[in-house]
């Protein structure tokens, strides 16, 4: 029937709000900060990340040490600003790599359907059916681990979640009349595709992307913490996590910071990416 | 006698976002007990929202004032929970959609006995019982068997049944029907009313019943309430409503329905300018006044109040006694142009499409019946489009009507290449078109184009009309880019938008002008030929009118030849040159408008045609009309015979099961697929209430 | 229904073949040579040679591959290299003990994520719903590693209720089983609740704003029977999904939490092949845990069957 409005009960639509959700705003900005603070961090640290003070070792959280330092007496703060490089880089290189594979994957498999989207979905399938962080594991235990490497792999892993939810949205953009319209007019599939049905699907993919970088950094965090990811001294908070499980009782600074840190980013990721879809799914979804 | 439902000064008002909506206004109307009173008005009006304050089922944020008395108590004294507890017991619902109603996870038994057992206290079992009892009332065949399906599993008509016994379970004095029959069949829709009329008659139920549909309403209820943007604009008895209304409004109303009448291709529907005032900022004097062609300076400060002109019948409108008919719009008769069949346009031959339901893993049935499992692979199919010739010659339009499932949207996209068609042949100016490469077919792609019925999905949200009117403009190449912007704006005024439009967005226009976006866009290629595929269906009435009228002109100025593809019989009359009607995927019956609405050849025709509620004939009985058994959906696939042998009323014998009957011409231009001579003109024609067979 | 589990199935044996395959594959078609890499910082010529030698490597990959995979069939897992002993006890009770917590965990998980899910939804915006939310937040955001220390500071050394780490058998005291699996149990469901309390909140959501809760509503039916029988039936249908979905996140979950706990089961066993360049082993725990995971997926999509009725009853009545 005709648009939805006190005919199902539900309360009119009034004037559209433009105004971004909070949680954009909170998420975003706290990203932001993050990421400065990753780039600048050669002067906001105030030590560097390998610069040992051994007679301070194991001090809790003062003045000269905002965060206590480490059993090298290394400064907790400047090594947990340093490791934000490493997870920022991992988790947006990681998103790109997936988001480069596998949105043309979903496109091409939601548009053209048939044999070509059966193919592609079991190949995903396959793919899908290794439980993630085994696959990542066994990549990097057999192959020297380097940053770049582990991005790649997990980029590789992750394009088939952002290939299905490219090919969901896909398809639903194609049941939509004004994709037949196209085809009457005698379209190409190139300008229906990128037209037509991305600017109606791109807001879907950076939802999902933006879960994607949330994953990807908690990924690399639970690699780095079992001893896959880049090796000591190098300031990485899940190397951090890990060499400081013994000592927590004595020294529970080495492990909240970075743990803090880790935790605030993520949540930061998905504020964005929650707010996000709150805040792009509606105007889509204009007449529900 | 004290009435059943008294509403007093509803107000119902919405405060989201800061503006404050008023949804319903100051109404007021009585429900004695036995009798049936109607709320109609077009989206927007209130009409469910008044529904929505008695039930309690609006959103958190509404405010509500006045008194609804049910069984003298005002519910809206109530709380949630003691108005619950009336709920189901007291007052019956049965809501629009039967898709979405039923829980998918419970069975329909299920759903009839839950009130059953919570209201009455009954043990499961007898509930069931009683459940079985209830589906048989509603005349559902094989109640064991329905009881124990899951709603996937049923059809619509049967859904809907199956809600009215739910709602009926407790023997609730009052129901309340929400535009029950909206997503409905017309075949079915006429048996679920005559169903109504039934419990009626054997129930001691009073209805209180919703709808926009104004001949339903007048087959249904005895008083009738007319809803215009929140307000109630006139009240009185259904019949006299109906057929002498005295609000501008209602006459609008009723002028602007298409009727099942030969008109001529000059005629053009009466409707009602403008578009129905916005409730969130009502205008100062008569909300009608910017669309009534009775409106004096007057109209424009004062607010109108309900008076009482006659005993029972109240008008919001002070000139009501003094105003005439709405105006007709009259044109100059053109003469009837000829169409040959031999330079058409359009020529479909033979076409076919076949769609295969299981096939691959899903086809392979395992038996276990026998000594170990048996494999079988029964792949099965659909013939969606069985087999269809017809032609269109330019500047005709050929109405193409069929219920839902009947294989019509599928025929105009096959025709249109949009599906690929599994044998057949479609010639468009002479040309083969199914089976050219792609790149051969800009000439055509050009010249057939082709206007949905979802509006809302046929713009990309992402394009302003602007953009999306010229598009096609870019694409073929056909003004060099300077003009484009001149042109779309042409087009614009050419559906009747104002060219400050071209900067909107999808979202912010009303269901008529997306869809007159869209009949722009269609015109930017100059096509010969389009297909408008039920392209007022989701419409209001008042623009459905406009929308028709807007085609018919355009065809006449362009020479454009149509394929109307609806549902609605009423309004392909309106708009045709000729008629087809078709069933499960086969053409019943083709021919001149005029002949096939007098004089109709195929069972399937006739049945539609009686199937129609009309509004304002003085008789409102139906006893003469004919009804249907099932519905399409609800059959097995058939081998053999003709398609409609399990519902026809004139079924012969065996030929009808084993031959399946060609088109025959019966006279010049009018063909019917039937193995009868004819129609029997006063046939024995069984009423609903005795089948001919079970 | 009998197709459709018999579709699936035949899904899960093609599955395994081709993850043997790529297990294989991955461990011996490597760039870098695979007795290179079992011998590490011990690589020279001699060694090399004489390992390949030994295990047989300088044979035909097919050969090799027929080789360990008929082994499989057999339940022979092969020789674990750095242990010297047959894998299949080692592996099985190893599986056997990540299996408690594993089951524990979903279990928790279920009726913990479930249970805030619909809270969250019958209160929505409300305190509850805000408190919820935060909470799922934490959860999501936060790595299993990390809460798993957090624990360990709080329950394991400050209050010294719970053994932070290893493993006790039934058969020596309930008790004290029970306590070693308390902690990794706790770490594992704060982090996989919050995907089945969020999915569930907006399939709820979704449930209590349909059309079939508006008619029974109005048919009189109390909130709690329309929250529970008529929108959460419908809700855990996308539940049931993503409990499928959080196995591969319990998977990786249990190899992190396992460390932190030194808790001995086949995670641990994993990353300690890993770590040593154990290949036989290495191979086989990948497979088994893979092979868990899918037959975890078979066992929602056949539970997602029998609660979906246009799965269970395909076809039209009348």
């Amino acid at each position: 029937m005709a648009a939805p409005s006190i005919e199902n009960g539900a309360a009119p639509s009034v004037a559209r709000r433009r105004r971004l959700p909070a949680a954009v705003i909170l998420g975003g900005t706290i990203l932001i900060v993050m990421i400065l603070a990753a780039v600048m961090a050669n002067w906001l640290a105030p030590y560097p990340f390998d610069q040992l003070h051994v007679r301070d070792r194991l001090t809790g959280p003062s003045l000269a040490y905002w965060a206590g330092t480490d059993e090298y007496g290394r400064d907790v703060l400047s090594r947990t600003l340093f490791g934000s490089r490493l997870s920022l880089f991992l988790g947006f290189a990681a998103t790109s790599i997936a988001l480069v594979l596998g949105v043309p994957i979903g496109l091409v498999a939601g548009y053209y359907r048939g044999l070509v989207d059966e193919l592609l979905m079991r190949a995903l399938d396959v793919v899908m059916s290794f439980p993630s962080l085994l696959f990542v594991m066994l990549i990097l235990a057999i192959t020297p681990p380097g940053l770049v490497k582990t991005a790649l792999v997990i980029g590789i892993l992750f394009a088939p979640p952002v290939a299905r939810v490219t090919r969901s949205v896909t398809l639903d953009v194609m049941t939509e009349e004004f994709i037949v319209a196209a085809r009457a007019r005698g379209e190409r599939a190139a300008y229906i595709l990128l037209r037509e049905i991305l600017p109606n699907v791109w807001p879907a993919i950076v939802v999902e992307g933006s879960l994607r970088v949330a994953f990807a950094i908690l990924l690399g965090a639970v690699l780095s913490f079992l001893g896959f990811g880049v090796q000591p001294p190098a300031a990485d908070w899940g190397l951090m996590i890990s060499t400081s499980r013994d000592f927590v009782d004595v020294a529970p600074w080495m492990a909240i910071t970075p743990g803090l840190a880790m935790s605030l980013t993520v949540i930061a990721v998905s504020l964005l990416g929650d707010g996000l879809r709150e805040h792009l799914d509606p105007k889509f979804h204009s007449t529900r | 006698m004290k009435p059943l439902l008294e509403v007093r000064n509803l107000t119902v008002r919405y405060a989201t976002n800061g503006a404050a909506v008023t949804a319903v206004r100051d109404v007021s109307f009585e429900l004695a007990p036995g009798r049936a009173i109607g709320l109609v008005g077009e989206s927007g009006s209130g009409k469910s929202t008044i529904a929505g304050a008695i039930l309690d089922l609006l959103h958190g944020d509404a405010a509500i004032s006045g008194e609804i008395l049910f069984e003298g108590v005002d519910l809206c004294r109530l709380n949630s929970k003691q108005r619950r507890k009336l709920l189901g017991r007291r007052i019956g619902t049965v809501f629009q959609d039967p898709f979405t109603a039923l829980n998918p996870a419970m069975t329909i038994g299920r759903h009839i006995a839950e009130p059953l057992i919570h209201h009455l206290g009954l043990s499961p079992k007898a509930a069931l019982d009683r459940a079985c009892h209830l589906l048989a009332d509603m005349s559902v065949p094989r109640v064991r068997d329905v009881a124990a399906a899951y709603p996937h599993q049923l059809s619509g008509g049967m859904r809907q049944r199956s809600l009215l016994a739910a709602a009926l379970a407790c023997e609730p004095p009052l129901l309340i029907l929400d535009e029950p029959t909206t997503a409905l069949d017309v075949t079915v829709e006429a048996q679920i009313l005559a169903l109504l009329a039934d419990l009626r008659r054997h129930k001691d139920v009073s209805l209180l019943f919703i709808s926009h549909s104004l001949g339903v309403v007048r087959e249904v209820c005895d008083d009738l309430v007319v809803l215009y943007a929140s307000q109630a604009v006139e009240q009185g008895l259904a019949g006299e409503v109906l057929v002498r209304p005295k609000h501008p409004y209602t006459k609008g109303l009723l002028a602007s329905l298409p009727r099942v009448v030969v008109s001529g291709r000059a005629s053009r529907l009466p409707s009602i300018p403008g578009q129905m005032a916005n409730v969130a900022q009502p205008p100062q004097g008569c909300f009608f006044e910017s669309r009534c062609p009775y409106a004096e300076a007057r109209c424009k400060t004062e607010g109108q109040a309900l008076l009482d002109i006659a005993s029972q019948r109240r008008v919001r409108c002070w000139k009501a006694a003094g105003v005439g008919d709405w105006p007709v719009v009259a044109k100059a008769a053109a003469a009837a142009p000829r169409f040959s069949r031999s330079d058409a346009l359009v020529n479909v031959v033979d076409l076919r499409k076949t769609y295969r339901t299981s096939h691959g893993l899903d086809a392979i049935r395992v038996d276990f019946s026998g000594q170990g499992p048996a494999l079988s692979y029964r792949p099965k199919s659909v013939n969606a489009v069985d087999g269809i010739s017809l032609s269109i010659s330019s500047g005709e339009v050929l109405g193409l009507v069929g219920e839902s499932g009947c294989g019509k949207s599928t025929l105009g996209r096959v025709v249109l290449r949009l599906l690929r068609a599994s044998a057949g042949s479609v010639e468009f100016d002479g040309v083969p078109i199914l089976h050219q490469p792609e790149k051969a077919l800009r000439h055509f792609r050009r010249s057939a184009q082709i206007v949905f019925q979802n509006a809302d999905s046929s713009l990309n949200p992402r394009l302003s009309v602007g953009e999306a009117i010229e598009r096609p403009l870019a694409l073929f190449n056909l003004v060099p880019t300077a003009d484009r912007r001149r042109r779309m704006e042409a087009l614009l005024d050419m559906v009747r938008l104002p060219r400050s439009y071209q900067t909107r967005y999808p979202h912010q226009l009303s269901g008529g002008e997306k869809q007159r976006v869209a009949i722009a866009r269609a015109l930017a290629t100059e096509p010969k030929f389009i297909v408008c595929d039920e392209p007022v269906s989701a419409l209001d009435v008042s623009v459905q009118a406009v929308i028709v009228n807007l085609m018919a002109d355009l065809r006449d100025e362009f020479n454009l030849a149509y394929l109307f593809i609806s549902h609605d019989l009423a309004v392909v009359a309106q708009i045709s040159d000729r008629i087809a009607v078709m069933y499960k995927g086969g053409l019943c019956e083709i021919g001149v408008t005029a002949e096939i609405l007098r004089r109709p050849r195929h069972p399937y025709t006739e049945a539609l045609l009686s199937s129609l509620s009309v509004v304002d004939s003085e008789n409102e009985s139906r006893s003469g009309r004919l009804r249907l058994f099932g519905s399409i959906e609800a059959e097995d696939e058939q081998i053999s015979g003709c398609r409609y042998q399990a519902r026809c009323p004139y079924k012969v014998g065996a030929i009808c099961e084993t031959v399946t009957p060609p088109l025959r011409q019966i006279s010049q231009g009018h063909s019917a697929a039937c193995h009868l001579e004819s129609v029997p003109a006063n046939g024995v024609a069984p009423s609903y209430a005795n089948p001919p067979r079970s | 229904m009998t197709v459709y589990v018999l579709q699936r199935l035949a899904y899960v044996v093609a599955i395994m073949a081709i993850m043997s395959g790529l297990v294989f594959l991955s461990t011996h078609a490597l760039p870098e040579n695979t007795a290179q890499v079992i011998l590490g910082d011990y690589a020279t010529p001699e060694t090399q040679a004489a390992l390949e030698e030994k295990l047989g490597l300088n044979r035909p990959l097919r050969v090799q591959y027929g080789e360990w995979a008929g082994g499989l069939l057999h339940g022979d897992f092969g020789r674990s290299l750095i242990l010297d002993q047959p894998i299949a006890p080692i592996l099985w009770a190893a599986l056997a003990k990540s299996a408690i917590i594993a089951v524990a965990a979903m279990i928790t998980v279920s009726i913990v994520g479930i249970a805030l899910g619909v809270a969250a939804a019958v209160n929505y915006k409300r305190p509850f719903d805000y408190i919820a939310s935060a909470l799922t937040y934490l959860g999501l955001s936060v790595p299993e590693f990390f809460w798993g220390l957090i624990l360990i500071l709080v329950f394991g050394s400050y209050f010294q209720w719970f053994p932070t780490s290893g493993y006790s058998a039934p058969a020596d005291g309930i008790g004290v089983f029970l306590a070693h699996l308390a902690l990794p149990v706790v770490t594992l469901t704060i982090g996989l609740q919050a995907h089945v309390s969020r999915l569930t909140r907006s399939s709820m959501l979704e449930a209590l704003d349909s059309n079939y809760v508006r008619a029974a509503r109005a048919r009189g039916m109390p909130e709690r029977i329309v929250i529970l029988r008529h929108a959460l039936r419908n809700a855990m249908l996308p539940t049931i999904t993503v409990l499928a979905q959080d196995f591969g996140f319990l998977i990786g979950g249990i190899v992190a939490v396992e460390t932190i706990f030194a808790y001995p089961g086949v995670g641990r066993l994993l990353v300690y092949s890993m770590s040593r360049h154990d290949l036989p082993l290495m191979q086989a725990a990948v497979l088994v845990i893979t092979a868990v995971y899918c037959l975890a997926n078979l066992a929602a999509d056949l539970l997602y069957g029998v609660f979906n009725p246009r799965i269970r009853y395909g076809r039209a009545v009348d």
